[in-house]
């Protein structure tokens, strides 16, 4: 079961900065709810963890991740991430290619291409909310991301940002996410949201 | 003399052949007071839990079993590695195949078993199956049997690298399993170039899976002290099981007891051996505890044994009045990962070579290639004779097609090529020999009875108005009751079936038998042959079966077998001792036997009124006073190996109407009349033909296994895989003739089977009519709201004014 994903998330600060964060695997992989950065066996290639909670149940995806490709010119990095669920039951991978584009007035925007494809039971059971859950996922990383860039300012914004990092959840809470792709889900049917305006 | 009133009371009160019996079992069905697998607890029983594959295909580079077994309450953990020392990691399948028992270095289908653990309660295991790591290596999966032989096709079974067959005759690929070809293909090639007209059709019989209520499972108790198994087990087939436990654990068969009790439905899901059994059954012997394994819902749609995936071409040639001169079909068959078709020994595409039908066709070609897939193993008959459906599913649309292309009435056409009423025995361009059928008496019934040409007039003016309305049929003819053991066998064993009469000393009496109800209701019917053929009443007639231990040797209920073979078992048993009991009353009254006449219920001497012997006081005599040399007792057994198949068939109508913007599909009225021959229980009858019929609406409208390209199974809970209730499904009618087998003792026929067999092309028929004036020849199944709609969409038929 295979999905792509493309996301633009405008970020409030430098592009620079965005950049910088980038490159720190282990602040991006922070980024994605839930995940963390254990090892790092060389230059490029890490190893972490998710932790994943539905309602009581919780499970732990361990993961390989591989920094493909680093292009300072074009601000644009490539990962593949490869994790199987520590029974082995569910295992995921995500290409994503990320790459920070400015967009002048010290702003600029992040764009994210993602593969994802599952097997096991995530792919029996998760499929037909697969692209509605991943595109939460990727849009809490997003958030996350912007968070993380704009704490690395100065003032207000800078110190709100980062007192919001600190409380980021430690799980990625997955009914939580049903929840927002199901809310994702009706508001498409319904084309509420967008129209509601016209 | 008795009066034909008091005659008919004694008969009435038998409740013999032909009477509407209530069910025997279901005071206790519906009571919950059912006793199935799961309700078997023995003292110190560990439950037993599968690890399986998330990937299609991957290799094994480690199991860490360390948590596991660190979790306290674990007793036992095994893999391939365990199982190797008793050679137990593989196992021999029906089909002249191995099927690996725990993955051995790889796993070929998603949701392979992989490991068990063996634990204090089922809590635990669960828990146990999380904590055991399995490394793999993904490898590329083959879903597509199209691409199977192609030369890049990743190769599946490793084990037959180099082997060039794999139990059913040469294999020409890695991917492929064997090559089957009945008819004469010289003589079909002959007639379709030179045919005046020819049709052609792809169609495909998608993968579906039985989904019995009761999922599979078992209870292995092995006694360390006294050195025997019992297994309680849901099979279709016990005795068959216990040969194989024997064989493969080296137990003699009489240290083995297989008991299978009350069954929640088997439909082909509950013939084979799996690894969830031999697994149990292992760690029993291993630690000396009773081990159950029940399967989950998601086990059962993923794993144990699925049906059909059969991609046919078939193939008519004709003349230009729809009299139809031969046919030929090609047939690619998926059988997953590992061939565990459920087959007699010898028939690797089953007795698919029945599909030239109901039909009159002169010369007939058929080839079947199997091949092996990343996908669960099977191939099971669900609730048919082994691939009877898909060989009726493919003639039934092919002689629409060829109606469709000559633009002939399709009822029309089948009366022009039906097989006569005095062509019988009929001896088909396949081999079969057909023992009996009266086809154009029960189309024309059912035409009549339904104003098929008011239907028909209805539709061409529902087509000028641009709504769908379909109008379906299917005459089938079913060949059941496998069978002749010259012809079929299992592991060698001819497929006979039996039965066991004691008669006791007060006229009441305990039959066994060799095959097993799975809700068929064995126990009212086979004690209701007994009773016209004893004249004792059914209701003190005991039928057990199921208790290797107690029951006589047989190869259990598939197939639409138990009538056809142990009905016939039954009845000849019963004859047996009748024949003892005539002597008795001939003893008893002082004359010979030649003088007595039966009727319903006694020996009666001719023209000497009053002068008569019950079967009551016949009983009691045996066990008192018979004739000089004669034997005490009143029993008997019979091994009965039928001469020939019998084949029930019918006619079957659909009447549908198709919602033109949604693709929902109506059912107005299903008419289905059948001939299965001399009728037991019409009651039980008409119960297995609803319930045949609302499977074949299930697979017709909603059923399908999908997997993804990588594999997946996308189907494996009842979110995705469509089980009606009786909210979906339609209002049957149903309707009979009686065409009795000459070759059966009591002319009767198998006919569980018939209605899912007859109304899936019934139904799939019906929903291509409502098309076929626009030009289509084929939708395929699963007719799926969503499906109808792509095709409606796809025509332009729901384009607004």
């Amino acid at each position: 079961m295979q999905v792509k994903l493309e996301k633009t998330f405008p970020i409030a600060a430098p592009a620079a900065n965005a950049w910088r964060l980038l490159q720190d695997i282990k602040a991006v992989a922070e980024c994605m709810p839930g995940a963390q950065i254990t090892e790092q066996t060389d230059s490029t290639h890490f190893k972490g963890q998710v932790k994943m909670r539905v309602g009581p149940a919780s499970a732990t995806f361990n993961g390989e991740l591989e920094v493909k490709s680093l292009d300072p010119n074009e601000k644009k990095m490539e990962m593949l991430g490869k994790g199987t669920d520590t029974s082995g039951a569910s295992a995921a991978t995500m290409n994503l290619i990320a790459q920070v584009r400015d967009s002048g007035d010290g702003r600029c925007e992040l764009i994210g291409v993602s593969d994802v494809s599952v097997s096991g039971k995530m792919a029996n059971f998760g499929g037909r909310m697969m692209i509605q859950v991943s595109d939460q996922i990727l849009k809490q990383f997003g958030d996350n991301f912007a968070t993380r860039v704009i704490a690395m300012g100065e003032g207000a914004a800078a110190e709100q940002a980062a007192a919001a990092v600190a409380q980021q959840p430690k799980e990625l809470n997955a009914l939580a996410l049903i929840w927002h792709a199901l809310l994702g889900f009706f508001k498409n049917l319904f084309g509420g949201g967008k129209s509601q305006g016209g | 003399m008795a009066t034909t009133a008091e005659k008919m009371e004694r008969d009435q009160k038998l409740e013999g052949i032909g009477c509407s019996r209530k069910r025997k079992e279901d005071p206790r069905f519906i009571q919950g007071k059912g006793n199935y697998v799961d309700d078997i607890n023995l003292p110190g029983t560990l439950f037993s839990a599968v690890v399986r594959s998330p990937y299609a295909h991957a290799r094994i580079k480690s199991i860490n079993k360390a948590k596991a077994l660190a979790l306290p309450g674990v007793r036992a953990v095994l893999t391939a590695d365990d199982l190797k020392p008793l050679k137990l990691h593989w196992m021999p399948t029906l089909a002249g195949d191995v099927q690996a028992v725990l993955a051995d270095e790889k796993v070929c289908f998603q949701y392979q078993e992989v490991a068990v653990v063996i634990a204090d309660n089922r809590y635990i295991a669960a828990d146990g199956v999380d904590l055991v790591e399995v490394e793999y290596e993904p490898l590329p999966a083959l879903v597509d049997p199209h691409k199977a032989m192609t030369a890049d096709a990743p190769i599946i079974r490793e084990d037959l690298i180099g082997k060039d067959e794999a139990g059913q005759g040469k294999r020409k690929h890695n991917n492929h399993i064997f090559t089957w070809e009945v008819g004469d293909k010289a003589g079909t090639d002959k007639v379709f170039s030179g045919a005046e007209v020819t049709v052609k059709q792809a169609m495909l019989n998608p993968r579906v899976h039985p989904c019995p209520l009761e999922t599979c499972g078992c209870v292995a108790s092995f006694d360390k002290v006294r050195g025997d198994l019992t297994v309680y087990i849901t099979s279709q087939a016990p005795h068959i099981v216990r040969t194989v436990v024997s064989l493969l654990s080296g137990l003699p068969e009489s240290k083995i007891r297989v008991i299978s009790p009350d069954i929640g439905g088997g439909f082909g899901n509950k013939v084979g051996v799996y690894p969830g059994y031999v697994t149990a059954i292992v760690a029993s012997i291993v630690l000396g505890r009773p081990v159950k394994w029940i399967e989950s819902r998601i086990e059962n749609l993923s794993t144990t044994a699925f049906a059909r995936d059969y991609h046919m071409v078939g193939e008519l040639a004709a003349d230009k009045n729809g009299r139809i001169k031969a046919l030929r079909v090609n047939v690619l068959a998926d059988h997953g990962a590992f061939n565990s078709h459920a087959q007699p020994t010898k028939w690797p595409a089953g007795l698919f070579s029945i599909c030239t039908g109901s039909y009159d066709i002169p010369t007939a070609y058929v080839k079947v290639d199997g091949v092996y897939t990343n996908k669960a193993p099977g191939g099971v008959a669900y609730r048919c004779s082994f691939r009877v459906t898909e060989a009726v599913h493919l003639i039934e649309r092919m002689i629409d097609i060829l109606a469709q292309k000559l633009n002939i009435d399709k009822a029309e056409i089948r009366l022009r090529n039906f097989i006569k009423p005095e062509q019988f025995p009929y001896k088909s361009a396949l081999g079969w020999e057909y023992d009996s059928g009266n086809y154009p008496a029960a189309l024309k019934k059912v035409m009549e009875a339904v104003d098929y040409a008011g239907l028909r007039k209805e539709q061409a003016e529902k087509r000028k108005r641009g709504e769908l309305m379909g109008i379906g049929i299917c005459t089938f003819t079913e060949i059941v009751g496998a069978g002749p053991s010259k012809a079929c066998d299992v592991l060698g064993v001819g497929m006979f079936d039996s039965c066991e009469i004691r008669v006791h000393p007060t006229g009441s009496a305990i039959a066994r038998m060799g095959t097993i109800s799975t809700g068929q209701a064995h126990e009212t019917t086979y004690a209701q042959i007994i009773a016209t053929e004893l004249g004792l009443p059914s209701e003190v007639i005991q039928v057990e079966e199921g208790d290797t231990d107690t029951a006589p040797y047989g190869l259990g209920t598939y197939g639409s077998r138990s009538t056809p073979v142990g009905g016939a078992a039954t009845a000849n048993a019963a004859r047996k001792i009748r024949d003892k009991a005539r002597k008795i009353a001939a003893h008893l009254l002082e004359v010979s036997p030649d003088d007595l006449d039966w009727e319903i219920d006694r020996f009666k001497v001719k023209g000497v009124p009053g002068q008569e012997k019950t079967m009551k006081e016949i009983a009691w005599a045996a066990y008192n006073n018979v004739p000089a040399g004669m034997e005490m007792g009143l029993e008997a057994v019979e091994y009965y190996d039928p001469p020939n198949f019998t084949y029930p068939f019918g006619a079957y109508l659909c009447v549908l109407d198709i919602d033109r913007y949604t693709g929902e599909t109506k059912v107005r009225r299903f008419y289905a009349l059948d001939d299965c021959g001399t009728r037991i229980n019409p009651m039980i009858i008409e119960g297995q033909i609803h319930g045949g019929l609302t499977e074949a609406y299930a697979v017709a409208m909603g059923q399908l296994i999908a997997f993804d390209a990588d594999g997946n199974h996308l189907s494996n809970s009842l979110m995705d895989y469509f089980v009606p209730t009786a909210v979906e499904t339609p209002k049957w009618e149903t309707d009979f003739t009686v065409t009795p087998s000459p070759h059966h003792p009591l002319g009767a026929k198998g006919v569980a089977e018939s209605p899912h067999v007859g109304g899936i092309p019934c139904f799939t028929n019906a929903v291509n009519d409502a098309f076929s004036h626009l030009g289509v020849t084929q939708i395929e199944m699963p007719h799926t709201a969503y499906n109808v709609w792509k095709t409606i969409h796809e025509l332009g038929v729901d384009k607004r004014a």
